[in-house]
């Protein structure tokens, strides 16, 4: 099973009536290729939860990247937590998934899984062969990818999920950088190891000098280092080893530098990112090192316009190369049972390269148009069709290749400010004193719980302010449903006032989209956009807009998180099977069928062989 | 709050706060303090934990060792059990505030004491299979059903059988520690207190293929990583302990004195006999005990037991039943006999470096009959014979008279003390066993007793939690990078 995140039907239709993807072609000639449901919201880390556990998200929890915690309003990632027993012990990743992933039924089954960076499968779960985590695996500050700006200009400030590291320069022409690390748990202070580099103006390159390893690292302007290993100490006793890859800005007139977000180091990760736990090792002894985070590419550094595309491009390239090996290398091991990798370039380059192929698209404007870029996105679906093709190689007659991806992918032209609507609606206030669109207000912490009945947080909907379940809830618990269907009907259709055009297929009370345990988690209307919107970029941080839409001309043009029926998967597979109303939840089923394992228990789908 | 005390018998501070490979302890490490803990003076297990659990020293406690005189004839020694130590320890003071302990393998600690909880038998307990040694007396059988057979100790560890001892001590400590988790878990306690004595067999056991320096260290030798095989042991073992706390539990790592290298036996009564201080009627052809060996009593004016250290006793007249030092001497003689003790050398003639204790310099008490004087040849680095008959005028022997043992105790073991809400942090100097109960009773906001002896290495710290993070910049770091809300 090979995935592909975020490959668009549409664009893979176009491409086969090309013939340019000659492996998802022969896949469809011997078993099917269509369309295939994704879920709501079509967000990648609740599809593939969806995928593995055949349940709707009401059953597995993952309703979207972003939770809350309604007693505080907080925001948090919905993925995974850290569990501290007590101050003597060190925490533990926690999975928030819930259900029963398609691997641990198979173990039950004895039938061993290798799975390779499915989203939500971190911390890793004990199963019989490998597995290596995906989507969830933090960086060693904690979150998705904190990347570092090195500059000498005492006056930058960070942009977006980004830190800034104060180059000194010393009268010898070398340049003096801290490269920051995790925090210390017991001082909240940043753990640094110092960088010395010297700028070799002839060659167009720095050298960087440090206690890591490779002592002296080589980076070359325009391209990325290989990986520097550095420890960071907290004193005596504590240390954690990570690595880091660097890029060069400029060297002239000052030095400006760019380090990735510091990867854990798969020798030996701050938190177990494999099983068995050695297994990263291995893989890095055999492949060389790879990227660890749950999100490689770096496109907080393109989003933020301090790389480049080419840059860009560059790391995709690696990912997919070293992507590749793991997946050769398991392939020519493994005689039996479930394989599964992630590949998952293809969602990145589409969020960041889908303003190339609409020249009157918002992101484009001020900036140089781009003609060469323009087949940047169907370049990247060529290749994920040569992993096909490289999967293909490994199978013989009894091996069920599967390649799919979890869905589709659209424009993001206009950005949607639910929160905004909601104060419109009388439905919102901010305290006395805040204005909307001020800055340092997202975590919602304007609002003005008092005479707040709904309020917006996240990718996918808007919860109520409930009597007894929000810390400081108003509204009645009988009063809800009521106001559920109020705001849904006032969302559905909502139109753009400036294009005229509609910005909300549907908006649905959230008994109407999900169902099982976690249902009470989910957010209380779950909102379904119609194509080139999204909810706004304040919004989904709990801020409050001062318009309810505005244009986006953020470089992440494209999007997909949208009314699921706009952007279903793609399924291929190398056996007939009942195409027609396929949805990403018959997938476990039907894996399970393929290899004789009784269909788990609480799943929802059904087998597509049946 | 609640109290957790792991002991680990005869720990070294080089080797548990050394050794960067045991991820649970260096853990607790960052979270506490540590450092050198000073022990008693003889460090040794009866009576250093009592001491420690009491904050008294030996002669508070009336016992100066394993084997006490019992009064002052020449041949009457006891043996100390757990009925020899009267005064209060810490779980009898918690106790008077109702609160529940578990004691399991804190020596001496047979017969089973009737603590308000749970008290398990040390390795001193005859037979675990057919007599009482737990409080209350049915628990023996849960503990003998839930890991088949409940050990205390490893029965003839002093062997050359390196491969079955190595196995023996694991799997009993594996056992012990099964019991400690299961007692953790389900039984209501507010001080917890486990001596894993393994180690200490370990050390005895295995030190000179550890340590390079020992005299008969075999390079390349299998067992050359027994023991820090067995540190790794106990360090994944506390790590599965500490995961059962909750965030109310004070938590102590301990060891009753430390470790270091055996260069071989003095035999001390060779030498007393050699100086002209004891006088034999007839000398032995072959190495013989003390006890087998007939004295000419009347001039004989010291005597020693042996062990890892050395007990001399003086004969006074109207003490001893034959008494030949007039009382009127006896000082003069005492500080004489501590010169020519002080003087001894090595085989190579060299001063061994001998530390002699007189009881009342020593100790705060002097209870039951405490030595006359206390010898630790070389510091410790050579251990005392107490036979004789290894031939006129030798006083270096490498055998042991009580059987193969690479090691001796030192004066220093080692502690980590991680508390919840404040308490110490980094490395502590100048802690000492007697210092900890007192320690553990302030921290859980315990009065300490002013008959204990030692001080609390927190009192006078402020209890300043370490500043914790802005809630929003957690937050900011937990999503830094999510991309589709940047």
């Amino acid at each position: 099973m090979v995935g592909l995140d975020g490959l668009e039907p549409s664009i893979v239709e176009g491409l086969l009536a090309r013939g340019a993807l000659p492996n998802l072609a022969r896949l469809r000639a011997e078993g099917g290729l269509g369309r295939v449901a994704t879920t709501s919201p079509a967000q990648t880390p609740v599809a593939w939860s969806s995928f593995a556990t055949g349940l709707n998200p009401g059953g597995h929890r993952i309703f979207d990247f972003l939770r809350r915690d309604p007693k505080t309003y907080l925001p948090d990632l919905a993925l995974n937590e850290y569990e501290q027993k007590n101050a003597f012990v060190p925490p533990k990743a926690v999975n928030l998934r819930r259900g029963t992933p398609i691997w641990s039924v198979l173990d039950a089954a004895g039938i061993g899984s290798t799975i390779l960076r499915c989203p939500c499968s971190y911390p890793p779960d004990a199963v019989k062969h490998r597995m290596l985590s995906g989507m969830g695996v933090p960086d060693v500050r904690g979150g998705l990818g904190t990347p570092t700006y090195f500059t000498t200009d005492p006056e930058e400030r960070p942009r977006e999920s980004e830190q800034i590291s104060r180059l000194e320069r010393r009268g010898d022409g070398l340049y003096v950088g801290r490269l920051i690390g995790p925090r210390n748990p017991k001082d909240r202070t940043d753990m640094t190891v110092e960088l010395l580099i010297r700028p070799d103006r002839e060659g167009r390159r720095v050298v960087v000098e440090s206690s890591g390893l490779p002592r002296a690292l080589e980076v070359r302007e325009g391209g990325w280092s290989e990986w520097l290993r550095v420890k960071f100490k907290a004193g005596l006793l504590t240390s954690v080893k990570a690595m880091v890859r660097l890029h060069v800005l400029a060297i002239e007139p000052e030095l400006r530098l760019y380090a990735s977000p510091v990867n854990f180091d798969p020798a030996m990760p701050m938190f177990p990112i494999s099983h068995p736990f050695d297994y990263a090792r291995e893989l890095a002894d055999e492949i060389g090192l790879f990227y660890t985070t749950g999100m490689v590419e770096d496109h907080t550094g393109l989003n933020n316009e301090r790389i480049g595309e080419e840059a860009f491009l560059a790391q995709c390239e690696d990912v997919w190369r070293e992507r590749t090996a793991m997946m050769e290398r398991e392939l020519s091991r493994q005689k039996d049972g479930l394989f599964y990798v992630l590949f998952d370039t293809t969602d990145r380059v589409q969020h960041l390269f889908w303003r190339f192929r609409e020249p009157d698209h918002p992101a484009n404007q001020g900036r140089a148009a781009r003609p060469d870029l323009a087949g940047i996105i169907e370049d990247q679906y060529i290749r994920g069709d040569a992993v096909v093709g490289r999967a293909l190689e490994h199978a013989d007659d009894e091996t069920l290749v599967i390649a799919l991806s979890d869905h589709g992918f659209n424009s993001f032209r206009r950005c949607v400010d639910l929160n905004a609507w909601l104060r419109e609606n009388g439905l919102l206030t901010l305290k006395a004193g805040h204005d909307p669109g001020t800055h340092g207000d997202e975590f919602l912490q304007g609002i003005d719980w008092s005479r707040t009945k709904a309020y917006a947080l996240g990718l996918t909907g808007l919860f109520l302010n409930i009597e007894g379940r929000e810390g400081q809830g108003i509204v009645p618990p009988d009063e809800a449903d009521r106001l559920k269907a109020e705001i849904a009907s006032g969302l559905t259709g909502l139109v753009d006032r400036e294009t005229g055009g509609v910005a909300v297929n549907a908006a649905l009370s959230r008994e109407a989209v999900y169902h099982g345990p976690f249902v009470g988690e989910a957010p209380d209307v779950v909102v379904h956009y119609n194509a080139g919107y999204r909810v706004g970029w304040s919004a989904s941080m709990g801020g409050v807009g001062r318009t309810v839409f505005e244009d986006n001309t953020k470089p992440w043009a494209g999007d997909h998180i949208i009314d699921p029926a706009l952007v279903p998967g793609v399924l291929a597979m190398n056996r007939p099977f009942r195409a027609q109303g396929a949805r990403l939840i018959d997938m476990a089923p039907s894996i399970l069928e393929a290899l004789g394992a009784p269909k788990g228990e609480a799943m929802e789908g059904e087998s597509l062989f049946s | 709050m609640k109290i957790l005390v792991l002991g680990l018998d005869c720990a070294a501070p080089e080797l548990l706060l050394g050794w960067d490979d045991l991820p649970n302890i260096r853990n607790l490490m960052a979270a506490g303090g540590y450092g050198r803990l000073e022990s008693v003076i003889p460090p040794i297990t009866v009576p250093a934990w009592m001491c420690m659990s009491t904050s008294q020293d030996p002669g508070s406690l009336g016992v100066y060792g394993f084997r006490n005189r019992a009064d002052h004839s020449y041949d009457k020694l006891s043996i100390a059990t757990s009925r020899s130590i009267q005064e209060l320890a810490i779980w009898d003071q918690l106790a008077r505030e109702g609160k529940r302990s578990i004691c399991v393998g804190v020596p001496p600690g047979y017969p089973p004491r009737k603590v308000n909880g749970l008290w398990v038998g040390c390795f001193m307990t005859p037979d675990t299979s057919k007599d009482v040694f737990t409080h209350p007396p049915d628990l023996g059988a849960r503990l003998n059903a839930l890991v088949g057979g409940y050990p205390v100790d490893v029965k003839g560890f002093r062997t050359d059988d390196k491969a079955w001892l190595r196995n023996q001590i694991f799997e009993m400590s594996r056992k012990q520690w099964t019991v400690v988790r299961h007692l953790m878990q389900n039984e209501p306690w507010d001080y917890f207190h486990f001596v894993d004595i393994g180690l200490d067999r370990m050390h005895h056991g295995f030190w000179k293929y550890h340590d390079p320096k020992h005299v008969h260290h075999e390079p390349g030798s299998p067992f050359e990583h027994a023991i820090h095989d067995y540190y790794r042991h106990l360090d994944v073992e506390i790590g599965q302990a500490l995961e059962l706390l909750d965030d109310e539990t004070i938590v102590l790592v301990v060891s009753d004195h430390g470790a270091r290298a055996l260069d071989g036996g003095f035999c001390v009564n060779e030498w007393l006999i050699d100086q002209g201080d004891l006088v034999l009627n007839e000398y032995p052809a072959k190495a013989t005990p003390f006890a087998q060996l007939s004295v000419d009593w009347s001039r004989t004016k010291a005597w020693s037991e042996g062990g890892y250290y050395a007990r001399v006793f003086l004969n006074i007249e109207g003490r001893e039943p034959t008494g030949a030092i007039p009382k009127a001497d006896v000082l003069k003689y005492r500080d004489d006999l501590k010169l020519r003790l002080e003087a001894t050398t090595g085989p190579d003639g060299t001063t061994l470096g001998t530390l002699v204790f007189k009881p009342e310099e020593t100790y705060h008490n002097l209870k039951n009959v405490p030595p006359d004087l206390i010898v630790h040849f070389g510091a410790l680095a050579w251990r005392s014979i107490g036979g004789v008959g290894y031939g006129r005028g030798t006083f270096h022997v490498q055998e042991n008279d009580t059987g193969p043992d690479d090691c001796n105790h030192a004066q220093f073991g080692t502690f980590i003390l991680g508390s919840p809400r404040g308490g110490l942090a980094g490395e502590v100097q100048g802690a000492r066993l007697i210092d900890i109960a007192p320690t553990l009773l302030e921290l859980s906001g315990h009065d300490v007793p002013p008959s204990m002896q030692g001080r609390s290495l927190v009192s006078g710290l402020s209890n300043t939690p370490p500043p914790s993070l802005d809630e929003n910049q957690v937050i900011r770091d937990r999503l830094s990078g999510l991309g589709y809300i940047a």
